[in-house]
């Protein structure tokens, strides 16, 4: 009796710390943000008496904001999916690359994330900004007459997102190729496959779980961004999180930023869920 | 089936032999043995037969054609590699048909080949297990199966039975020579275990240092091995010292033979290579070519210093009045203890004249 008591208290005060960090900050808040999206608008208050539906019907009535979740979400799709492509060939690198390499490439992945959000998004506006490097630099060499339009739309918040969410991406997927044995390639070749098919069939297949964590992270990570979003999208580009915090603490119209932020976490929790339904492993390997 | 002829072959890894000019025949059928120390070079050749690894010169011939630049997918190999190199998401009969998809064969086809190979290697009711569900003895005959259903021109081998517990390696041991010797396939196998070697080969290669050192029949590496390096590495020996005496062996012993004085006495040694008289040579004499009898029955004299039983042998060291050691093993059938002085008989044919070594 003593010995199944003890295995089962074991692993719930290992997790303790983690699960009242949580309880306390993520779900308290949330659902207080719950709370608050059914609250009435305020007349120089944060929000008035009763409670109303009033904020959602105010969002899925006005084209204007459902246009706006749906430009966040493309904007967060296209950073995750150029992530995707830009980074799993430095994953493969990473996992497979010689040591000397691997070393210096791990320093420079790891690198947008040594400098500060603020910092690093003031960087980049002075690289594509009209004035900027970029235009003077090809303007100069003749390239281009009028300077390209790399800030101030979804374009440079791109470009920015992805600068920063590429470790995101490249870790998992570098620890899945790290587990995946290199053998198991010569195997499939042995057997008649060609180096694309033997990483089509067989590599492919068993680094999705680190394909997955990476999309999802970044994804996440993307719709959720805000200081990059508002210094290089400027007024022209908003993003949601950039209206959320605008009604949040310009307006200071709690229940209706309450309500915004609630349908960006409701539309980017579905598409995760999609996603994962989509991606889902057709093989389950039974432990015994 | 597939004769392979290897012609000079050498792997330079930055500026390292690692295989250095090494030619090897092997016949149709045949079942040859790479076996070395690890860095010997035998599992580079693996590669270079496999197309895993490039040839830095020399050429690999199947059936007198030049393969060296064929890719590893076109050479029509089967594999077996030391961690199996199952695929862990597909289940046993998906692991067996990716070798048949890849040579798009029909589906009817390919499921009675399947079963008739898993027949064979006796993992009939396995076909949807995946691999992490198998014992490891289990995992390697799937293994063996998925090289052996794609009916390859050449079986490749490449420690297969490192990762088995020593009983299962016994038969696992017979198993693949059995399965061998029915399909009738030219198979090539590294190894650095001379026992493993030794029961399933035709033949056996001898490597060091990226070169070979001797190639011959199991019994001809084991009782008449070229130097002092081969003699050590296939099994235990003792070395003796001796000097070449001169004139010639009349008698039975007859030619190709050396007279030869040591601690045993005056003895008519086999050998490969010639001496001239007074030479200094070493002579090897296997552990259980040697007779023990109790003290003062002729012969060298010496004392026990150790015994150690294992049940169908008994190991003996013996410290020669001489000064040398020796390693005797006999069957348990005699009874000598630690300390007991011993008289020590070596016949002639136990002794055999090794060359300098290369």
């Amino acid at each position: 009796m003593t010995a199944t008591r003890r295995k089962g208290f074991g692993p719930l005060i290992l997790i303790a710390p983690a699960a009242v960090l949580l309880g306390v900050f993520l779900v308290l808040p949330y659902l207080n943000i719950v709370v608050m999206s059914f609250r009435m608008p305020g007349q120089g208050t944060p929000y008035g008496p009763g409670f109303t539906t009033g904020n959602y019907t105010k969002f899925f009535a006005d084209s204007f904001y459902l246009l706006q979740v749906a430009n966040t979400l493309w904007i967060g799709l296209i950073t995750t999916a150029l992530c995707l492509v830009v980074g799993f060939p430095v994953a493969w690198q990473l996992a497979r690359g010689n040591m000397r390499f691997r070393a210096l490439a791990y320093g420079l992945v790891l690198s947008p994330l040594l400098v500060g959000i603020v910092i690093r998004s003031y960087g980049w506006t002075i690289l594509l900004g009209n004035n900027g490097l970029i235009n003077r630099t090809l303007t100069g060499m003749g390239l281009i007459d009028r300077p390209l339009p790399l800030m101030y739309n979804a374009l440079g918040i791109v470009i920015a997102l992805v600068h920063v969410f590429l470790p995101f991406m490249i870790l998992p997927i570098m620890a899945a190729i790290q587990g995946v044995d290199p053998s198991l390639e010569s195997a499939a070749r042995s057997l008649g496959a060609s180096r694309f098919t033997a990483f089509r069939r067989i590599v492919l297949p068993l680094c999705t779980p680190g394909i997955q964590a990476g999309c999802i992270l970044v994804f996440v990570l993307s719709l959720s961004a805000y200081v990059t979003p508002s210094l290089i999208g400027g007024l022209r580009v908003k993003t949601m999180a950039v209206t959320v915090v605008d009604a949040l603490i310009d307006t200071f119209q709690w229940p209706w930023g309450s309500a915004l932020a609630l349908m960006l976490s409701v539309t980017g929790a579905l598409c995760v869920v999609i996603f994962a339904r989509l991606t889902r492993m057709k093989w389950k390997v039974a432990r015994t | 089936m597939t004769e392979v002829s290897i012609e000079r072959l050498t792997k330079t890894f930055g500026g390292a032999r690692a295989v250095d000019g090494i030619s090897i025949r092997i016949a149709d059928g045949e079942f040859i043995s790479l076996l070395g120390p690890s860095g010997c070079g035998k599992t580079t050749t693996l590669k270079m037969i496999a197309g895993f690894e490039e040839a830095s010169e020399g050429a690999i011939r199947f059936d007198g054609k030049d393969v060296v630049n064929v890719p590893a997918e076109k050479r029509d190999i089967g594999m077996v590699f030391q961690n199996y190199a199952l695929f862990p998401h597909m289940t046993v009969v998906q692991n067996l048909a990716f070798g048949l998809e890849m040579r798009k064969i029909a589906k009817p086809e390919m499921l009675s080949r399947i079963a008739e190979v898993l027949d064979m290697v006796q993992l009939g009711g396995y076909s949807d297990r995946y691999p992490n569900q198998l014992s490891g003895g289990q995992q390697q005959r799937v293994a063996l199966a998925r090289a052996l259903v794609i009916e390859p021109k050449i079986l490749l081998l490449d420690e297969p039975l490192a990762n088995l517990d020593a009983k299962l390696r016994e038969e696992m041991r017979v198993f693949i020579r059995d399965l061998q010797r029915r399909v009738g396939i030219t198979t090539v196998y590294v190894t650095h275990d001379q026992a493993e070697a030794m029961t399933m080969s035709d033949r056996v290669v001898v490597m060091f240092g990226g070169r070979i050192a001797q190639i011959g029949a199991p019994s001809d590496i084991y009782e008449r091995p070229e130097n002092l390096e081969v003699a050590q590495f296939v099994g235990q020996v003792n070395l003796v010292k001796g000097t070449i005496l001169g004139g010639t062996i009349t008698g039975a012993a007859g030619p190709g033979k050396s007279r030869v004085a040591s601690v045993f006495g005056e003895v008519a040694v086999d050998s490969r290579t010639d001496h001239a008289p007074g030479a200094a040579v070493t002579l090897s004499l296997r552990p259980e070519a040697i007779e023990l009898k109790t003290a003062s029955q002729g012969g060298a004299q010496g004392k026990v210093t150790a015994r150690y039983y294992s049940g169908s042998i008994i190991d003996y060291r013996i410290a020669l009045d001489s000064g040398e050691t020796l390693h005797v093993q006999t069957f348990p059938n005699i009874r000598i203890a630690e300390g007991d002085r011993v008289s020590v008989h070596a016949p002639a044919d136990g002794f055999w004249l090794l060359g300098a070594a290369k």
